[in-house]
């Protein structure tokens, strides 16, 4: 590295701390809203992913289930377990609904389901055991910790008593987050019996689910069948549309915030050491000498900061996940490398800012 | 040297006249100037402060245009060549030495040197032995790893010269080059300058107004009011 570059940097260290200091931050931040994303997105949709159904009915308005509203009569589930090649027909039944600690009221997207049929309950179980009777609850850990739910106590939910048996992950939406209770309990607590949001259908071995889907729209009208990996997308798309525009103008803003502090300092230094640029332009200094100066020092600052912010990225998460848990993270080496890429990038772009200024300095200031 | 032997003077100026023309106000700086200097030659431009004898120097280095009349330098006129041309002029044939020494305060006297080489895209290992030799040369091992804060005005200058001669220069240009120095000290940086003059057989300008510089000139041109008397 260029010794003028760096001893350049370091002649004003508090400056050059507070740059690398608020660049690192921005890192951070844009570091921390992927993570942010790449937990939601996963919390959203682990559930859908880790129920393994071959096919999921849905009233035929309905694409998905993080928003979308479908009612299914009992006579429409019962058509269904009965469509040939159908091995499993399970309802599930999905209702907000509000647990009650003291003062503290958590609303959740209660889930209920048939735990003898094997599908729609909680995808992992960090504690615990699935629901059985209809007093019997599991909580997402999120939830419980934000709420101070210990295993096996109980939880007032619209005032009945029912007894936290299992903990579960993957189930956390960010926004709200799942319980899980029998579909008996869910549908007693509506007071509208027989009624499902959806079916997980699985197919008889052997047995092609393009048939059974056919055979439930066309013979059961109002009713929509998709696959697994069509439902799936559908879910992931719903989730995307309503977070993704937001989290990209936060880190697009920070990015923005963070070449302006680099393009900043890079400019002030120029400005400073002009009468330096000036005797180097006057020995007859190539212009591509002093961009590359401009160039490694916009760099220089961009690794140093990056090397801060995942210093600072991974205990910073570990706090807000404390003291805030239903922010569920996940940072992948992809993601890092994303964000360092596009850091470099964004030093390149803010020493072109500043390089613009070495053309204004001219041979004769080295004389005055 | 670089092997760009010219035949001819190194420099000719034909009836040079700067005007500058800040806030609307011409300001004549050099007025009809010709002169020439050959190869080895040590002229001194002698006016005092306010003659025109730097903007003289920027105009033999190309570093400005002439308001009218023409500069010819290296058998070739300055019009003629391209802004990276009159750059990689000055980064391989000419040197300049300023009377406030013009050192980079953040580098090292050897890191001061080095840097030009660069311009050259000279190899590291080239770099560190050229400058080690000029340090030697110019009898100032010592300051190679002082930055200039750390010396004294005459070593400040002493180092700016060996920049100012590391790229073999065939022309030294030199603004007041004893104006910061006292008497001792200039009389050194002076004999230091007409010694790489003839030892090297570069063409050498000095713009002062210290009448003792005379003796060591091959030539003295007077300047006053941007004319040669």
């Amino acid at each position: 590295m260029d010794m003028y570059a760096i001893r350049t940097l370091r002649s004003q260290p508090l400056r050059l701390i507070l740059t690398i200091g608020g660049i690192a931050l921005c890192i951070v931040l844009m570091l921390f809203l992927l993570a942010v994303y790449r937990g939601v997105a996963d919390g959203s949709v682990e559930y859908i992913r880790q129920n393994h159904a071959d096919l999921w009915v849905l009233q035929d308005n309905a694409t998905n289930i993080l928003r979308g509203s479908s009612l299914i009569s009992m006579d429409q589930i019962n058509a269904i377990a009965r469509t040939p090649g159908v091995r499993t027909a399970a309802p599930v039944l999905f209702l907000l609904s509000t647990i009650r600690n003291g003062d503290q009221v958590g609303t959740i997207f209660l889930t209920g389901f048939e735990p003898e049929k094997g599908l729609g309950g909680p995808p992992h179980l960090v504690w615990g055991r699935s629901p059985r009777a209809d007093d019997e609850i599991v909580l997402d850990r999120s939830f419980a910790l934000k709420f101070g739910f210990k295993a096996g106590e109980e939880v007032d939910l619209q005032g009945r008593r029912l007894k936290i048996v299992g903990i579960s992950r993957g189930t956390n939406a960010f926004v709200i987050q799942y319980a899980f209770v029998t579909l008996r309990f869910a549908r007693k607590l509506i007071g509208v019996p027989g009624l499902a949001t959806c079916v997980l259908v699985n197919a008889e071995p052997g047995f092609g689910i393009g048939p059974i889907r056919e055979e439930i729209c066309d013979v059961l009208a109002g009713l929509k069948a998709y696959d697994q990996e069509t439902f799936l997308a559908n879910n992931v798309h719903e989730m995307q549309s309503g977070l993704l525009p937001l989290l990209y103008t936060v880190a697009v803003i920070g990015a923005i915030v963070l070449t302006a502090i680099l393009s900043l300092l890079l400019s002030v230094n120029i400005l400073e050491r002009r009468k330096d640029f000036a005797i180097l332009k006057t020995l007859g200094s190539p212009m591509a000498f002093l961009w590359g100066m401009v160039i490694k020092q916009a760099v220089l600052i961009a690794s140093v900061s990056c090397a801060a912010a995942l210093i600072l990225f991974f205990p910073l998460v570990q706090v807000i996940e404390r003291i805030s848990p239903e922010v569920t993270t996940k940072s992948t080496v992809g993601q890092i490398g994303g964000v360092v890429a596009a850091v470099l990038l964004m030093s390149l772009a803010s020493s072109i800012v500043a390089i613009r200024r070495l053309r204004r300095i001219y041979f004769l200031e080295a004389f005055s | 040297m670089n092997g760009f032997e010219t035949p001819g003077p190194v420099i000719r100026l034909e009836k040079v006249t700067k005007i500058f023309n800040d806030s609307g106000q011409p300001t004549t700086a050099v007025r009809e100037v010709s002169l020439e200097a050959r190869r080895g030659e040590m002229v001194l431009l002698l006016g005092p402060s306010g003659s025109g004898k730097t903007t003289l120097l920027t105009l033999i280095a190309g570093l400005t245009r002439p308001t009218s009349g023409s500069i010819s330098l290296f058998g070739k006129n300055v019009e003629e060549y391209s802004a990276t041309e009159l750059q990689s002029l000055r980064a391989e044939r000419i040197g300049f030495v300023f009377q406030t020494f013009l050192l980079i305060d953040s580098l090292t006297a050897t890191e001061n040197i080095e840097i030009v080489l660069r311009f050259n895209r000279k190899r590291r290992a080239g770099r560190a032995g050229k400058t080690r030799a000029l340090l030697g040369e110019l009898g100032i091992e010592h300051l190679a790893d002082r930055f200039p804060r750390a010396m004294s005005q005459g070593e400040k200058q002493r180092v700016a010269i060996a920049r100012a001669i590391a790229n073999d220069a065939e022309l030294l240009i030199a603004d007041e080059p004893t104006g910061s120095l006292e008497t001792r000290q200039a009389i050194d940086i002076i004999a230091l300058l007409h010694g790489q003059a003839e030892r090297r057989n570069t063409t050498v300008i000095v713009a002062s107004h210290d009448l003792r510089l005379k003796e060591f000139a091959d030539r003295t041109l007077r300047l006053q009011d941007g004319m040669i008397s």
